[in-house]
């Protein structure tokens, strides 16, 4: 018995609840890691594979013989290569521990699919005393793994293959040649199991966790698993929560057999029978009855042969169908699909609808200051062209009145030249708004790659928007003249002179100069002076439309030209990566993709895509039930 | 070594420390919390139901807890150890939901009232003869289904307790509380399952306690009981438990064949004298006892620095949360001033609207432009300080109770930033008013020399005052004209205390929209109330009993 320090350690009282369940999802943690691992195993099985194509005997048989199967059909080839895409595209962008898992997947697709197709390796698994080695030698006809009474009895895995050929597949498991075994006549007596390749395993809840790590690692390679239970131990919390659970979307490639019937009477053996399938689908294990794909649940005792003969034909039939490599495969598809889909798909849209977008400009427009801009811009211009129109007099006033408020200088020109015109808060929030307005409903990992594109592309942005307001230059300080212009200034111009005329008229009648005659010259200089302030005031009223017009083009071109800026410097980069997030979400869809139940691929394939979804939502409703 | 006469002051101790346990929070889930959370829920097992109960009535009965894992028979070797149906045994497992305990009727006072187990509400159920067996009553949450019987010895009890790896997570659990309530540990085990790796789990913390274990085999076949008690001897010699007493029960069709039969007398009749000898033999009962108190007591002397140092890391990470918004924000802070200082404010729209005041624009709108621009700025650092905060709380798992940091960019964070700016022009207007109201006074004879009597001649406007007022104290550098009009206008000493005013004004703004969103983020955890106070009094509570002991 190995004395396992390191675990009674870590948790001493791991029968007990909260601690229990930690140390099952510390489990589960590893052996996610360790699901579909071996990688040293696997290397050595690679290089024997090789090894074995040189060697003359077997393998060259196996090369000889074209796979019947054939290459993975049509829809599965595609989820593989799907995620082949899947994986390459965001590499740099999904924490690596899933894709890692995904890319484990695709390595075992690939190593299955250069072995044996012909093949179907089944691997017996159970608690320790199921009787796993009993149920072995029935279906075997010989004793060929030791059976006893010491627990746990088996302590490494032993191969039975009824035909030529498995060599590779059982490189793959790493079990040496020793203990490979064929059964009674060399497995020819029995045409069903052609191409069967049946795996003892030891124990999965033994005190010796050696054994657990062996299961878990064989459970990895094989193509089905024969789940033994007996009527003891078919409620244990080890085997549903480590293995069933986890293992609920492997549902097809799975058959479950309550061993040990005769200890039970006919009637009990019913009610544990109903019992342990509503176990099961309380795992969320789908249950092939009623002809639906699903697990096979059987009764059978391996001591008196009951049942035995069923369980037989069952798998006799599974192996002929030569799918299960094809199923299980799909099903660690299903299950990567699974758990990567928390970095692909999140709950609600996504995307960067208009309203986000205009919102961004208007914000890059507040902070280049593109209102205050054109209203002043606007009122620059109103003001220069009264005042060109404006009376002599009243433009006199005024000047007198600048002088005496702010001294000889022009106000302006005191302004030093600035840096920084820009305000570099309000850039900073518009694109931190817009990053979280597009990376809003994306999942964490295309989310940080969303804000970290806008943030890239931000940088630089305060500077580009500085240039460019220096660029387009400021609105207010030549403003252009209309083409009234001149003819105002004109007729002002002439009422100056009516005002002049008629006073210089009424000095000359009062030296005598000039006939007398008050009137017309009186007539003359108050048609000057009404006239003057009235062309001002026409003006006024003319200038406000154009001067609107002004300013509002000015605040235009200023805003449109950051509007640009930021559209090329943070809305592409942004709007590129959720381009990539969708063509990703695209391959995922690919990956979880229809899933046609094998025995329809046999016909054809096609449909049966519902099947395949529910079995995925039943795999996360296990794994939200655990 | 304890013995089980009556000591006050270790009764007072193991209270003291009881209600130290029981005020222990572990709040944030960290790696280590799960586990200790249920190091405290043991430990409040142990001392509730147990500990404390044991030590104020050594004479109360013992009681045995039959525990194992599921499909053991538990049931079955309880009914026939009783002697009739008192748990029901079934086929299907789980099969014990409601714990049964079973004593002999004149011990029933010990159990009938909250000595022990004081969370579980008992249920009496009618007294049922062989032949009518009790039906099934209805499965109810936290309840202990007390029997009697007369064929029980007194002075002993036995607890028929679920499954300890149940696939009903709650009979895991309560499993573990009955186990903790034991005087005599009873696991059972079976012909198939004694290599399991769960029952050897609990073997190993029944040694680690030191308590009073006995250990049963059942359901062996005839023809193999010699080669596997056998076997298990080896495995529990092995174990350090070779000196446990052991005891084999036979696989019989009675408890095959729907478990519905008792086992035959011959059959428990060992593992009862066993059991009944310990029950009435006072030094023999004082033994069992006395060695399962003193284990658990020794065992707390590891397992409660254990809790504490939860404790400690709770309180560490709590420190470290609060400590990233800390840091945060003090460095948005720093930020803001070092941006009020470079003028950073006076950029875009309040720019231009500085570059076209006064002819231009009015001062309310340089004004309005002004304080828009402070609260934008004051927006961005509360945003960038969220971001930060958000991005490294996301690397805690602790940070989890805590809710969703809101990124800043929350309509309500600029809702209040807006208002608390303009409640800070508002205060910058009053404060202008004031000094406007001040140069209105007869004082003139202050102002001296040509320009200030110039300037003052026309009172400056509240507005115009304020405005400049506002550009000097967020254009900084830039704004350095705006400063020297308003010298023009007020004279330079009352320019130079209005600025100071008002620099003070807009620094206490600042800080108090800072401090009032960095609160706003640490509420929850500050809520949370982690103090490292509980880690000292565990330890203190745990060194008093050591000297009592």
């Amino acid at each position: 018995m190995v004395d396992d320090d390191r675990e009674r350690g870590r948790t001493r009282w791991n029968d007990d609840g909260e601690r229990g369940r930690t140390r099952w999802n510390d489990d589960r943690e590893r052996d996610r890691t360790r699901w579909d691992d071996g990688l040293i195993a696997r290397r050595a099985a690679e290089k024997a594979a090789v090894a074995e194509e040189k060697a003359p005997a077997g393998p060259r048989e196996e090369d000889a013989l074209p796979p019947l199967g054939g290459s993975f059909g049509g829809p599965l080839r595609n989820r593989l290569d799907a995620l082949h895409e899947l994986v390459g595209l965001s590499r740099t962008r999904v924490e690596s521990e899933a894709l890692a898992e995904a890319g484990r997947v695709l390595d075992e697709a690939a190593a299955r699919q250069r072995l044996s197709s012909r093949h179907t390796v089944i691997a017996v698994a159970g608690a320790t005393g199921s009787g796993k080695s009993t149920l072995f030698n029935a279906l075997a006809g010989v004793p060929v793994s030791e059976t006893g009474l010491r627990r746990p009895t088996t302590s490494a895995p032993i191969a039975l293959s009824w035909s030529d050929g498995s060599a590779g597949l059982l490189d793959r498991l790493a079990i040496p040649s020793r203990l490979r075994r064929r059964p009674l006549a060399g497995g020819a007596g029995d045409a069903d199991l052609q191409g069967l390749v049946l795996v003892d395993l030891p124990d999965h809840d033994s005190a010796v966790t050696a054994h657990r790590d062996q299961v878990d690692r064989v459970l990895g390679l094989v193509d089905a698993v024969i789940w033994v239970v007996d009527p003891e131990k078919y409620a244990d919390a080890a085997l549903h929560e480590r293995y069933l659970r986890p293992l609920a979307g492997h549902a097809e490639v799975t058959f479950v057999v309550l061993n040990q019937i005769d200890r039970l009477g006919t009637e009990a053996a019913d009610l544990v029978l109903d019992d342990l399938r509503r176990l099961l689908d309380e795992d969320g294990v789908a249950l092939g009855e009623h002809g639906e794909p699903g697990a096979t649940v059987l009764a059978v005792s391996a001591l008196t042969g009951e049942g035995v003969p069923e369980l037989r034909e069952t798998v006799a039939r599974f192996v002929q169908e030569r799918t299960a490599p094809e199923r299980r495969l799909a099903a660690d598809v299903d299950a990567a699909a699974a758990r990567l889909r928390q970095a692909y798909v999140a709950e609600g849209r996504h995307g960067l609808d208009e309203r986000a977008r205009d919102a961004f400009t208007d914000r890059l427009a507040v902070a280049v200051g593109a209102q205050a801009a054109g209203e002043a811009a606007e009122r620059v211009w109103r003001r220069g062209a009264i005042r060109a129109c404006g009376t002599p007099w009243l433009r006199l006033y005024r000047w007198y009145e600048r002088m005496r408020a702010h001294g000889a200088t022009d106000p302006r020109l005191e302004v030093p030249v600035e840096d920084e015109l820009t305000a570099r808060q309000r850039v900073e929030q518009a694109v931190r708004i817009v990053a979280d307005e597009a990376s809003r409903g994306l999942p964490v990992p295309w989310a940080q790659a969303v804000r970290e594109a806008a943030v890239r592309g931000a940088e630089g942005l305060p500077e580009a928007l500085d240039e460019l307001t220096v660029s387009l230059g400021d609105p207010a300080a030549r403003p252009p003249r209309p083409a009234w212009w001149p003819a105002a200034v004109l007729a002002q111009a002439v009422m100056t002179l009516l005002q002049v005329f008629g006073a210089l008229w009424l000095v000359g009648q009062i030296l005598g100069v000039v006939e007398p005659g008050l009137l017309p010259p009186v007539l003359v200089m108050l048609g000057g002076i009404i006239g003057g302030p009235l062309v001002e005031w026409a003006c006024e009223g003319a200038v406000k439309g154009p001067a609107r017009r002004y300013g509002q083009e000015a605040e235009r071109r200023l805003r449109e030209a950051a509007a640009a800026c930021g559209r090329a410097r943070v809305l592409d980069p942004v709007a590129a990566e959720l381009m990539r997030y969708r063509e990703v979400r695209e391959q995922y869809a690919t990956v979880v993709g229809s899933r046609p139940p094998a025995s329809r691929i046999i016909i054809g394939g096609g449909g049966g895509g519902r099947s395949g979804t529910s079995r995925l939502g039943a795999t996360r409703a296990g794994a939200r039930a655990r | 070594m304890v013995t089980l006469d009556e000591r006050p002051q270790l009764i007072d101790a193991l209270s003291a420390l009881r209600d130290r346990v029981a005020a222990v929070r572990l709040p944030l889930p960290l790696p280590d919390t799960p586990r200790a959370r249920q190091t405290r829920t043991e430990l409040l097992a142990q001392l509730d139901d147990y500990l404390v109960p044991r030590l104020k009535d050594p004479d109360a009965p013992l009681l045995a807890v039959v525990g194992g894992s599921t499909g053991a028979g538990k049931s079955t070797l309880v009914n026939s150890l009783v002697g009739r149906r008192v748990s029901e045994a079934g086929v299907l497992r789980p099969t014990t939901r409601t714990p049964v305990l079973v004593c002999h009727p004149e011990d029933h006072h010990w159990f009938a009232g909250l000595r022990v187990l004081p969370q579980l509400t008992r249920v009496w159920l009618p007294q049922a003869d062989e032949d009518h067996p009790v039906d099934e009553p209805a499965p109810e949450e936290n309840a202990l289904r007390v029997e009697t019987a007369s064929s029980l010895p007194r002075g002993l009890a036995l607890l028929d307790a679920p499954d300890i790896d149940s696939l009903v997570v709650e009979n895991r659990l309560l499993a573990a509380e009955l186990i903790c309530a034991a005087d005599v540990w009873v696991m059972v085990t079976t012909a198939s399952r004694y290599a399991d790796a769960v029952p050897w789990h609990l073997l190993r913390t029944a040694k680690e306690y030191d308590v009073t274990l006995v250990t049963v085999l059942d359901r062996v076949p005839h023809q193999v009981i010699g080669e596997v008690s056998r076997q298990y001897a080896a495995l529990l010699d092995k174990a350090g438990l070779g000196h446990v007493p052991r005891f084999t029960i036979p696989e019989l069709p009675e408890s095959a064949c729907g478990g519905s039969g008792l086992l035959p007398e011959s059959a428990v009749a060992e593992l009862r004298g066993w059991l009944a000898h310990r029950g009435q033999d006072p030094a023999a009962r004082q033994q069992a006892a006395d060695r399962t108190a003193s284990g658990i007591i020794d065992s707390l002397d590891t397992r409660l620095p254990e809790l504490a140092g939860a404790v400690a890391a709770q309180y560490a990470a709590a420190v470290r949360l609060g400590g990233v918004v800390e840091a945060a924000y003090r460095e948005q802070g720093k930020r803001v001033r070092r941006e009020l200082g470079r003028g950073a404010v006076l950029a875009g729209d309040a720019r231009t609207r500085w570059r076209a005041y006064p002819r231009d624009s009015t001062s309310e709108e340089l004004l309005d432009a002004l304080t828009e621009s402070l609260a934008a700025l004051l927006h961005c650092a509360v945003s960038a300080a969220e971001e930060h905060v958000r991005d490294a709380w996301r690397r805690e798992p602790a940070s989890e109770p805590l809710g969703p940091p809101g990124g800043g960019a929350d309509r309500e964070a600029v809702e209040r930033i807006g208002m608390e700016a303009r409640r800070w022009r508002r205060e910058l207007e009053e404060l202008a008013e004031d000094e406007v109201r001040g140069i209105d006074r007869p004082s003139g004879s202050r102002l001296s020399g040509s320009r200030s009597s110039r300037s003052s001649g026309a009172v400056p406007e509240p507005d115009t005052v304020a405005a400049l007022l506002a550009t000097s104290l967020l254009g900084g550098r830039r704004a350095r004209a705006a400063g020297e009009r308003l010298a023009e206008l007020l004279g330079a000493q009352t320019a130079l205390r209005l600025r100071d005013k008002g620099g003070e004004l807009v620094l206490s703004y600042v800080d108090r929209v800072l401090h009032a969103e960095r609160d706003r983020r640490l509420a929850p955890l500050d809520a949370l109330d982690v103090t490292p106070e509980p880690q000292a009094e565990l330890i203190a509570a745990l060194s008093v009993l050591q000297k009592e002991k």
